[in-house]
């Protein structure tokens, strides 16, 4: 069984858990309030299979595998079922799966190292951040506007934030403002903390899976 | 806030990047001297101008290099390893 990198700080918040692509995943927290995810919800998403490759020849490694390829670094491209790829460098990929599965595991068990190809173990603490506040919290915590880009332009920012180094983008939501969060699985309880202390300031706060996607298909 | 140019990631603020120090020209170990070898080593230039430093921006392992004045603390161009000065 997987584990989140966030399991000890969502254990004290009574999660109500469903075990997705093999992890424990907090649907729904006790506490949590029905308006949160709309002012500023943080949501964990670590459960989400995904995989990490670099090297000269990773960019072809993919398009064999009829995996579409951002052209330049610090951009990303959805995958059908709402996964993505991003190019986090000239050479580094990142590949995660949406809500009701991907390419990740097939793709997993082909990647070995090979000319010009290296796997990137990921042990991410991955998250999303919700709702019309994101502006707020974003100004007290890193030095981007994420929520000002155009999330049609697919940007991949990679920065700092509250002193981590984060790999952020931002998703196309239907007017809602969603902001997908990737960091080292070690420094993810720190960031959770921080960020949903911030958030409760602003009117949030943690929220489980349902909240934060109520339309997701898995 | 001071700001610097990652040719990867764009303009951020210095605290996403470490300086790497001034770019020098390695003697060869196997031909210089003692002495020679003891002065790049040990020793750094502090006279200041204009000087090719490198810098790695933390959030994205970029290392890159860097013209400074370092007179006017101003940051004249960057650009990565391999690719032509700009």
């Amino acid at each position: 069984m997987r584990a989140s990198p966030l399991r000890h700080v969502l254990a004290p918040l009574h999660p109500r858990l469903e075990v997705l692509h093999g992890m424990p995943v907090a649907l729904h927290l006790r506490d949590e309030q029905p308006g949160w995810a709309g002012v500023l919800g943080v949501c964990d998403l670590s459960f989400l299979p995904r995989m990490g490759l670099k090297g000269p020849g990773a960019a072809a490694w993919l398009a064999e595998r009829d995996i579409p390829v951002p052209a330049v670094p610090n951009r990303w491209e959805p995958l059908p079922g709402g996964g993505l790829v991003a190019r986090l460098a000239r050479s580094e990929f990142l590949v995660e799966d949406g809500f009701p599965g991907g390419p990740v595991t097939g793709l997993a068990a082909q990647l070995q190292v090979g000319p010009g190809v290296y796997p990137v173990p990921r042990q991410d603490c991955a998250l999303a951040l919700t709702g019309s506040a994101l502006t707020e919290l974003l100004v007290q915590t890193c030095n981007v506007d994420f929520v000002a880009q155009d999330a049609a332009a697919r940007v991949v920012t990679l920065t700092s934030m509250v002193g981590v180094s984060v790999t952020v983008l931002r998703l196309p939501a239907d007017g809602r403002h969603v902001v997908r969060l990737w960091c080292d699985g070690t420094m993810g309880p720190y960031l959770w903390e921080t960020l949903t202390g911030i958030a409760g300031e602003l009117g949030g706060g943690p929220v489980g899976l349902d909240s934060a996607f109520p339309d997701r298909s898995a | 806030m001071k700001i610097l140019t990652c040719p990867v990631n764009g303009p951020r603020p210095v605290s996403e990047f470490v300086y790497g120090g001034e770019v020098r020209p390695m003697p060869d170990p196997a031909n210089t001297s003692d002495f020679d070898w003891a002065d790049y080593v040990f020793n750094r230039s502090g006279i200041p101008g204009v000087k090719v430093e490198w810098w790695y921006h933390l959030a994205s392992g970029t290392w890159f290099l860097a013209e400074r004045d370092t007179v006017a603390d101003r940051v004249l161009r960057t650009w990565l390893p391999g690719e032509e000065h700009p």
